[in-house]
């Protein structure tokens, strides 16, 4: 099998806030057209791994790449191609949940963005909702909603933040089957997650994040360790 | 540590799995990544058709209509005209009670140098102000929404950028020109070069914060420089007290000094607005966040949450060391220990007390302040900001009563273990401003007597303000010069002032009269004991509420008993 670049490749990354480390240094490439997933307890750093994947916040220490460069969410090269679902739960008061999905795809410069709108309001189950104010949605829409958003637009590396919180297990079931396909279309995920059943489904490794050590595990391995965690 | 082990154990896992471990490649940038969907990839809009589309879709469902927004308008230009009217009064009527000094009697400063510093104060206040807001930021859908677009952000963020310079431009426009033709006198055209001057200034503070914004500096440093300028300031005023400056008039700039400056302002406009790109988004989310809370604290006439959107943001976000709380022996010490902890922490409220020791310190040294009612409005407002910066614990914990319920006290004797930090605090604030006032006007050990009691009442004043409840703003409005506000708020945001009023009445009168008397001490001992049992009281309602419900409590058990009474 030929290798395949990394798209992300974190060597010895340290990540925190004031200059000081939540996690152990934390190493992993990620090949193009794979899922890896991060995951460990709360707290343990995941989410701010991937806020320095993105770019939101620069690694303390270690190097990271991204796209064959350091990430810079400044670069419009870099937000055009590396889609990010956080938990963003704050919208445009005047803006529809259809509004805001055509904003995302017109802004990045997608042609028919009416229908590709439409299909995936249908596909995330906020067709009903397409002419409502995202603050009438509950708050399992609205993740929809967010999680609509990573997908509406072109990508070349999809980076999701629990992706499962406040999903039911069909929806997880369909989120699961949208990030297989994901990758077969080419397409690279980096996911933080606590869904064991998620882990299986979708990632390919996992990096098991912790204040101690952070290695990187078979996937099934992480699901292990997922469903072992005290609950 | 054993981070090394881990590492080994890493690099056994990188040889094995070849394709997730492989070696380090040189530098690809950017291009040639494909990515999913691309091929449905078209023109990326520009930033102004993204703002354009985000407005109109909104507009469509807006329910304000042109004659509500007329009626805002007028509204917010009533507002503005009362308070620039009231402003130009108060320092018209202070002008003229101030007493008439000839400057060649060695005067220490002189009136026109006291409004010079004050200006100075008024920029390092815009400076930190501006550092703690951003001042450039993106709010919260904003952030969600537009950040993550591959267009060009100057078109995004350039109406934020403008907002903040041109509300500073036009607030140091209208206080420079009142302070230099209502306290100071001067007419025509010398007050409208002061007001030109004032406003480039204030925008030139706010663009210069922008700038160094889009350069990488942090919101804490932005703060920390305001903060210190601040500390400046009564520093820069002692000096002046030393050296003897008295400047009849404020010097005010010649039309083509000021035609430079306001060509300065517009080359920083440029520079800023060319560099709007370059800001990190996390800054932008971070400013957009605090100016958000603020706005939102403003609006609801919350003082406490205005004071945590400000301090919060520009805190670090760890600390090099630890407290080891060693004065902790008991649930009260455990609170007057973390209230200290949390005051020696924020440089901005120990800031605040350092200016609040020296306003009323200075009123006595300038001949032409050195008035009873010039020094008394001095202890007021010095007294109430450095109650107020020692009550951070208490406000926190209105917020959120964590340690309140965590440790074994009753919600009284929490209160008044959370008057201690202040009464520290008022203690040492109490003891230099009125030596200053003793020595002004004699009897320093009369006067001392009068202030010691007095902490207490200023104690008790903060920690009632700290605790009071927000205002219902479900009950009936009223209208009000200031719009229309709901009943009973008055009676909240008076909870702490009160008692500064009140329970101090006995210093203000002795300060009126320039002398303490046996009876006005003994009687300050008790206005301030009352004050001490009012702020402990936990019951949210006002006197007058109290009242009725008392009224009506009676009311009801004489219905009961004549009941009782016809059914026997």
């Amino acid at each position: 099998m030929a290798k395949s670049r990394s798209v992300v490749r974190a060597n010895k990354l340290l990540v925190g806030y004031g200059g000081a480390p939540v996690c152990a240094p934390v190493s992993f490439n990620l090949p193009e057209g794979r899922a890896l997933a991060l995951v460990g307890a709360n707290g343990a750093g995941k989410s701010t791994v991937l806020r320095a994947v993105i770019g939101l916040i620069e690694p303390a220490g270690g190097s990271l790449t991204v796209l064959g460069a350091e990430p810079d969410e400044r670069d419009v090269e870099f937000r055009a191609k590396v889609s990010s679902v956080l938990d963003d739960d704050a919208y445009f008061p005047g803006l529809t949940v259809a509004e805001h999905l055509y904003l995302t795809a017109r802004g990045h410069g997608m042609l028919g963005a009416r229908e590709l709108v439409a299909e995936l309001l249908e596909e995330f189950g906020l067709a009903e909702h397409a002419a409502s104010l995202p603050t009438a949605l509950s708050s399992g829409q609205r993740r929809r909603l967010l999680l609509a958003a990573g997908f509406v637009r072109p990508r070349s590396l999809l980076v999701l933040d629990e992706p499962e919180q406040r999903l039911d297990l069909r929806m997880r079931a369909d989120l699961a089957d949208r990030l297989n396909a994901e990758k077969e279309a080419g397409g690279t995920v980096l996911m933080a997650t606590h869904d064991a059943v998620l882990v299986r489904a979708v990632a390919d490794r996992a990096v098991y994040v912790d204040d101690s050590s952070s290695p990187l595990l078979k996937a099934d391995e992480a699901a292990a360790r997922i469903e072992a965690e005290p609950s | 540590m054993s981070h090394d082990e881990d590492e080994r154990y890493d690099e056994s896992r990188w040889q094995d799995e070849a394709e997730w471990h492989d070696e380090p490649e040189a530098s690809v940038g950017r291009d040639g990544w494909p990515a999913v969907a691309e091929a449905d990839l078209g023109e990326v809009p520009g930033s102004s058709s993204i703002r354009r589309y985000t407005k109109e879709a909104a507009k469509q469902r807006a329910g304000a209509k042109i004659g509500t927004l007329l009626s805002d308008v007028y509204y917010a230009g009533i507002i503005l005209a009362i308070g620039v009217s009231v402003a130009a009064g108060v320092a018209g009527s202070l002008r003229s009670s101030l007493p008439e000094v000839s400057y060649a009697d060695g005067v220490g400063v002189s009136l026109p140098a006291l409004v010079g510093v004050l200006v100075g104060a008024l920029v390092a206040t815009l400076v930190s102000l501006a550092g703690r807001l951003g001042p450039v930021g993106a709010g919260g859908a904003e952030a969600a929404w537009w950040l993550g677009l591959p267009v060009d952000r100057r078109g995004l963020l350039r109406p934020a950028a403008r907002r903040l310079p041109l509300v500073a431009l036009a607030i140091g426009g209208v206080v420079v020109a009142l302070l230099d033709g209502g306290l100071l006198g001067d007419q025509g055209d010398r007050v409208v070069r002061a007001g030109i001057a004032g406003a480039l200034l204030a925008a030139l503070v706010v663009l210069g914060m922008a700038a160094a914004q889009t350069l990488g500096s942090t919101r804490r440093a932005g703060a920390l420089t305001g903060d210190l300028l601040l500390v400046a300031v009564p520093v820069a005023m002692g000096v002046l007290a030393w050296v003897g400056v008295t400047p009849e008039h404020l010097p005010v700039p010649s039309w083509p000094v000021l035609g430079a400056i306001a060509a300065l302002a517009v080359a920083l406009a440029w520079f800023t607005d060319s560099r709007l790109g370059r800001i990190r988004g996390a800054s932008l989310r971070e400013s957009g966040s605090v100016a958000a809370q603020a706005v939102g604290a403003m609006v609801s006439m919350d003082s406490r949450e205005l004071g945590r959107a400000l301090s919060d943001g520009a805190a670090p976000a760890a600390r090099r060391w630890v407290s080891r709380l060693r004065t902790v022996r008991g649930p009260v010490s455990a609170l007057v220990t973390a209230d200290l902890v949390l005051l020696r922490r924020s440089v901005r409220h120990l800031v605040q007390v350092v200016l609040a020791i020296a306003i009323p310190v200075l009123a006595t040294v300038v001949p032409q302040l050195s008035g009873q009612v010039p020094v008394l409005m001095a202890v007021l407002i010095g007294g109430y900001v450095a109650a107020s910066a020692s009550a951070e614990g208490s406000r926190r914990a209105e917020m959120a009563p964590i340690l309140d319920r965590l440790l074994p006290l009753d919600p009284k004797t929490a209160r008044r273990a959370r008057m201690m930090v202040p009464g520290m605090v008022m203690t040492v604030w109490s003891l230099v401003v009125f030596a200053a006032i003793g020595r002004w006007l004699g009897d320093p050990l009369g006067w001392l007597a009068l202030a010691l009691p007095g902490v207490l009442a200023w104690a008790a004043a903060a920690v009632r303000a700290a605790y009071r409840p927000a205002p219902d703003w479900s009950s009936t409005l009223v209208s009000t010069p200031f719009g229309a506000l709901p009943t009973g708020v008055g009676a909240v945001l008076a909870r702490g002032p009160d008692i500064v009023v009140l329970g101090l009445l006995p210093t203000w009168i002795a300060l009126v009269l320039g002398h303490v008397t046996q009876v006005l001490v003994m009687a300050q001992v008790l206005t301030a004991l009352i004050a001490v049992m009012v702020a402990s009281s936990t019951s949210t309602k006002t006197f007058t509420e109290r009242m009725l419900d008392a009224q009506k409590e009676a009311d009801e058990q004489r219905k009961a008993a004549q009941a009782q009474a016809g059914r026997r």
